[in-house]
């Protein structure tokens, strides 16, 4: 089946894509591409971030060997404490943060940085304004 | 000044009312309410002040500086507030209105494990909205209401995309009576003015 992983920033379709139940299992080379996150020797890694496999849910994290293993991602998601919803009938699974990027959130007194578009597609970050003091309002027009 | 538009209907739903603003200002458009995300809000207006080193020095105030009434295109300014600005842009941290630790923390949310999982079901939402599929967004928006009820933008944006009394078969009257969702802003807490 196919599915559509939104995973931070990314959006993948994986026409590969398997369920047992209400999990979502990738393969190895499919979990690369939509999420970054790649099995090596230190664990679970995605970058220079590496997560120990847990041992005691290695069996129900991944399946199979060589080329055909595959990985569950929404089961990696409940360990990392990362929020995922999933819509049956168009086959799109969401996933948030995981529980290292918001569990830090406002703990200090740092106003957390962000990257957005204007109307004309100028990205601004707030990090630029460092120097300055910034009025930073949100709104909508709801 | 930086603005952000928590507007998950993109520059089409933000770009009047800048345009309008004409200001010299970034206006900035966050369509899957990632500022509001970062910064632990839950309704709109939300301003902070950020001073030169990065730091929030008054948090999650609900107002509005200037606001301009749709149908008649007058604009209003909250005085008292642009007059707290001023001062703090002219004593910085001697300022009165600047928040001490305590005080930022005390307006700030920081996130809960149900923010993150109201999240991922804000999004997905949203993602479903903008591929043309705003009827099947509902279910999501509805299961992150039920989760942070306090979360208006995530009411308010869901209605907004959809009908509130058809697709969530509530009024915002309603809506705002339901004790597990107020606050419906926080507290502003501005000191009154030194004589001088």
């Amino acid at each position: 089946m196919t599915a559509t992983i939104l995973y931070q920033e990314k959006v993948t379709a994986v026409p590969r894509a398997a369920m047992t139940g209400e999990d979502l299992w990738l393969t190895l080379a499919d979990l690369a591409v939509a999420t970054e996150w790649e099995m090596k020797p230190e664990g679970i890694c995605r970058g220079e971030l590496c997560v120990p496999m847990p041992e005691e849910r290695a069996h129900s994290l991944v399946r199979g060997q060589g080329a055909d293993t595959w990985f569950n991602l929404t089961e990696f998601a409940r360990h990392i404490e990362q929020g995922y919803a999933h819509d049956a009938a168009h086959g799109v699974w969401c996933f948030g943060d995981p529980a290292w990027e918001w569990k830090s959130r406002l703990a200090t007194r740092m106003a957390p940085d962000f990257t957005l578009a204007d109307l004309q597609g100028d990205r601004f970050s707030l990090a630029q304004f460092r120097g300055k003091k910034v009025l930073l309002a949100l709104w909508a027009s709801w | 000044m930086i603005t952000v538009a928590c507007e998950s209907k993109g520059a089409a739903g933000a770009e009047e009312w800048i345009r309008k603003a004409n200001s010299q200002y970034p206006s900035l458009i966050d369509e899957r309410h990632q500022v509001a995300e970062l910064y632990g809000t839950r309704n709109v207006p939300a301003l902070f002040w950020i001073d030169e080193a990065g730091r929030m020095v008054r948090a999650n105030d609900p107002v509005y500086v200037t606001r301009r009434n749709r149908e008649t295109g007058e604009t209003t300014v909250n005085e008292r507030y642009l007059n707290a600005v001023r001062d703090w842009v002219a004593k910085g941290p001697q300022s009165i209105y600047v928040q001490d630790d305590k005080a930022v923390k005390d307006h700030l949310n920081p996130p809960t494990s149900e923010d993150a999982q109201a999240m991922a079901f804000f999004r997905l939402g949203v993602y479903l909205y903008q591929q043309g599929h705003a009827k099947d967004a509902v279910a999501h928006f509805k299961q992150a209401h039920q989760l942070k009820p306090q979360n208006w933008n995530y009411k308010r944006q869901a209605w907004n995309l959809g009908n509130i009394e058809q697709d969530y078969g509530t009024t915002f009257q309603q809506a705002q009576q339901d004790p597990a969702s107020l606050p419906f802003y926080p507290r502003l807490d501005l000191p009154e003015p030194s004589p001088s």
